[in-house]
């Protein structure tokens, strides 16, 4: 008999490198971190790492269907803005101060935005970053020129979105300080996300077909997989993803700006996802390795501060865990080919 | 006698200009071994193209079952019950051997959510039919060559097929692979399915075969009992001339008794790779190194090369030793090496064909400032490809776009451009045409008789006995047999170098019962 590992029988696979590699690497660094400074197990570093962790969360699952399927995108950061900002707007007009109203303009708009990246993909035939480079660029600029600072500021923002970003589900108080501590009410919609994204990719023909697209593309059209759906789906989950995204953020926030510089966190997302297995070339790429990358640029980006070290510091962490983890494993590829001696590149 | 399972009828088809095929009837009965044989652009892939539906021919029928194909579209093809499988195999590397098989009956039953057990259900199935156990849960990708085509089959199986079409499916497997999946077929075939394999060259699957249906320049030449042919009458049917090639004879030279040899291995080690290789190469010597795969010839190719360090042993280039490290070592010391896999190691595919020649020859090339001299470079690369006899002359066009004999006279030009004494090919006509195969011989001996030595690697009897003047037989990195120029000229030769490759056994037992 083969000797299965829980983690096995439950998912049916044996854990990738990356996803345990990660595991190490942030069982290791909790345990410095607690040991340092025993601030760190509290709920307040939980509670705020939930809180800043769950607009990258749902951008990172939509990032991985693209990575996936063999593509690229960096213009969620211009939908989650334009689709947010147009939602608000939406409802500051009508008047119908209602969240689901926010939430649904949004998401509609980010699909809308995404299924534009497919098309110009499938029917264009460019590469994914160039045409999302291209599209992210026009919708932030279009932002600025049509709204140019024209911001809500917490005053002017709906009473349901401030609402919205102060729901918890649970609050602690602190005894000594007597600070109260809330756990945000976005948890539960990126536990939702999280599921369903793991079983889309790993139970549905659609999630299937997309690893198939991102193996070998044109293997996949000859068995019959539609290469226009099949992406038309990848781009509009990532742009619903975004619109979602964008409702979380401006809620928390409690401010909407029309350019909203979130340039720079989409290279963080994918580089999230990235670390936590997926390849660029397509095909590969977990749920459990994409929720390990976006924990640990969370713990990075939140919890440095209980070193004492200023969280500046976050992203030469981040950087150098990416450079470290993605160099040992490529070279043990590249060992094993050469033993092997085959010289190609992977 | 039943009916037949596929009928084409006065197929048709032109690319532009191009009749790509004109008129062909095919009849394929069920339950039989069908070859299809012709060069490059005689037709055999516009041919299955159409059958399977890729193509829409301009004129003529096809029939599947008794049923025509009115639409012309792959999936039509797909349900009448005609699967092909291509070269590159079409699988997903990343997905389990599981998964590549049931996708297809998964995707063309509209199944919207994947169960593990039902996956490994077809999986385990089609396995079973073809008497074979694969790994279900492990990622294709991680599969020998061998496994992964059975992969293949097992898929193509999966949709009721009738006819299954396999493009090239021994070249690159081992012959003992090449037997399993002989006695595969062979089953299919005893259970009423129809086999038709496309190849150019005569080798084991022909011996199966119950016909072989000869194309050439769109046409089709006839349809030949298996056992009528034999590699001169499939050559002369393929290419419609008398294809001789004429063996290299190695004239004496004045320094024969003097010189040092340019090339000489003395008890050569790399393990698991080969051990105790010993070897010369003397002005004007071509010498042959074959063996069944996995013989450890293009490993010690790859040593001779700077690729694979060997452990113990000396090498010496024109007297003196040498350590070769890196493949610049030996470029250096004048030895050149057309690799095994032409597209993957020996070009730079979406570069243009002067580029790959004068990669090189970069060095040669400088000007005073140590900047590449564009008007030398295109002289190079312009007297290289009439050298060569490449067919298309334009030096700026892709690589990539040439046929496999074209691009292989581009490998061969651009190390000839650095006149290297000792020239490694190893399979140098694997995948190349006839007419093509002739020039890269020829080529072969104006090296050699040019005082130049050349080292060949080879699986045909019959391209060691047209090029070489001496003969090592590896097997399981062991030297097991060598003959010399005398060997060679008696009129069994053959025989007995294909028997040697065939059964290494039978040699090694006589080693051990002389020792």
């Amino acid at each position: 008999m083969k000797k299965i590992s829980p983690f096995q029988a439950v998912m049916h696979r044996r854990a990738t490198t990356m996803e345990k590699y990660l595991t190490v690497i942030i069982i290791v660094y909790v345990a410095v971190v607690s040991i340092k400074n025993p601030l760190f197990f509290t709920a307040e570093t939980a509670f705020d790492m939930v809180r800043s962790g769950s607009g990258t969360m749902l951008l990172a699952l939509g990032v991985l269907l693209v990575l996936v399927s063999g593509g690229i995108d960096v213009s969620f950061p211009a939908v989650a803005v334009v689709s947010a900002y147009l939602a608000i707007l939406t409802v500051d007009r009508t008047g119908i101060d209602s969240l689901w109203l926010a939430l649904a303009v949004s998401i509609a708009i980010g699909i809308l935005l995404g299924a534009f990246n497919a098309l110009l993909i499938h029917f264009l035939k460019l590469p994914t970053l160039i045409v999302t480079l291209g599209t992210g660029s026009v919708f932030h600029g279009l932002m600025a020129v049509v709204f140019g600072t024209d911001d809500f500021t917490t005053g002017e923002m709906p009473q349901s979105l401030l609402d919205f970003g102060n729901a918890s589900l649970m609050t602690v108080t602190d005894a000594a300080t007597g600070q109260r501590y809330s756990l945000t009410i976005f948890l539960p919609i990126v536990i939702l996300a999280i599921v369903g994204v793991w079983f889309l990719l790993n139970r549905t023909m659609l999630g299937r077909s997309i690893y198939a697209i991102g193996s070998n593309e044109e293997s996949a059209s000859r068995l019959g997989v539609s290469l226009l759906r099949t992406k038309l789906f990848i781009y509009t989950f990532v742009g619903g993803m975004a619109g979602l995204m964008g409702i979380i953020l401006f809620s928390e926030l409690k401010n909407a700006n029309p350019t909203a510089t979130l340039i720079g966190s989409e290279l963080m997302v994918i580089a999230a996802v990235v670390i936590g297995g997926a390849k660029l070339t397509g095909g590969e790429g977990t749920v459990l390795g994409t929720i390990l990358g976006v924990v640990t640029i969370q713990l990075f980006q939140q919890t440095l501060v209980l070193l004492g070290l200023s969280t500046l510091w976050s992203q030469v962490f981040f950087g150098s865990v990416l450079l470290f983890s993605l160099a040992v494993m490529y070279r043990r590829q590249r060992l094993a080919d050469r033993r092997n001696l085959v010289f190609t590149a992977a | 006698m039943s009916d037949p399972i596929l009928v084409a009828e006065n197929l048709s088809l032109s690319f532009g200009e191009v009749r790509a095929l004109d008129g062909v009837d095919v009849t394929i009965e069920a339950g039989e071994i069908r070859c299809l044989a012709g060069e490059n652009g005689s037709g055999k892939s516009t041919f299955v193209k159409i059958v399977s539906g890729v193509y829409v021919p301009s004129q003529g029928t096809v029939t599947v079952g008794g049923a025509p194909l009115t639409h012309h579209d792959p999936r039509e093809a797909i349900s009448a019950g005609v699967q092909v499988i291509y070269q590159d195999l079409s699988l997903f590397d990343h997905l389990s051997v599981a998964e590549n098989i049931a996708i297809n009956v998964m995707l063309h039953e509209g199944t919207r959510y994947v169960r593990r057990s039902r996956m490994h259900a077809i999986a385990r199935e089609q396995l079973e039919r073809m008497g074979v156990e694969l790994p279900l849960d492990e990622p294709v990708g991680s599969l020998s060559m061998a496994n992964k085509q059975l992969v293949a089959i097992a898929r193509a199986l999966s949709m009721d097929a009738k006819v299954l079409f396999m493009d090239e499916p021994t070249t690159a497997i081992t012959t003992k692979e090449v037997d399993r999946l002989l006695t595969i077929v062979q089953d299919l075939k005893a259970r009423g399915l129809s086999i038709v394999f496309i190849s150019h060259k005569l080798d084991e699957v022909f011996e199966i075969a119950d016909t072989i249906t000869i194309f050439r320049d769109g046409r089709k030449v006839g349809d030949f009992p298996a056992s009528e042919l034999d590699n001169d009458s499939l050559s002369f049917h393929m290419t419609g001339r008398e294809v001789l090639h004429k063996p290299y004879e190695r004239e004496p030279r004045d320094d024969d008794g003097a010189s040092t040899p340019l090339l000489q291995i003395t008890n050569l080690t790399k393990e698991p790779h080969y051990r105790d290789v010993s070897l010369e190469v003397r002005p004007g010597d071509v010498v042959g190194l074959t063996g069944l795969l996995g013989a450890g010839r293009t490993e010690l190719a790859l040593s001779l090369f700077g690729l694979n360090r060997p452990e113990s042993g000396t090498v010496t280039v024109q007297g003196s030793k040498v350590d070769i490290r890196e493949p610049w070592d030996a470029i250096d010391l004048g030895i050149a090496l057309v690799p095994e896999n032409r597209a993957l190691q020996g070009l730079f595919s979406s570069t243009s064909i002067g580029k790959n020649i004068s990669s090189t020859r970069l060095d040669a090339l400088l000007t005073k400032l140590r900047l590449v001299d564009g008007k030398a470079e295109r002289e190079l690369a312009h007297r290289t490809v009439h050298e060569a006899g490449v067919n298309n002359k334009n030096i700026d066009a892709l690589v990539g776009n040439l046929s496999g004999g074209n691009a292989q006279k581009v490998v061969i030009g651009k190390w000839m451009a650095t006149e290297p004494t000792v020239f490694i090919l190893d399979s140098p006509t694997v995948g190349i045409d006839i007419g093509s195969k002739a020039e890269i011989y020829d080529r072969i001996h104006e090296l050699a008789r040019s005082g130049k030595g050349v080292i060949l690697i080879s699986d045909e009897p019959d391209e060691i006995l047209v090029n070489c003047n001496k003969v090592l037989v590896m097997h399981e990195g062991d030297v097991i047999a060598r003959y010399d120029d005398a060997d060679r000229k008696a009129p069994d030769f053959k025989e007995r170098l294909a028997k040697v490759i065939s059964d290494p056994q039978s040699v090694r037992a006589a080693h051990q019962g002389a020792a």
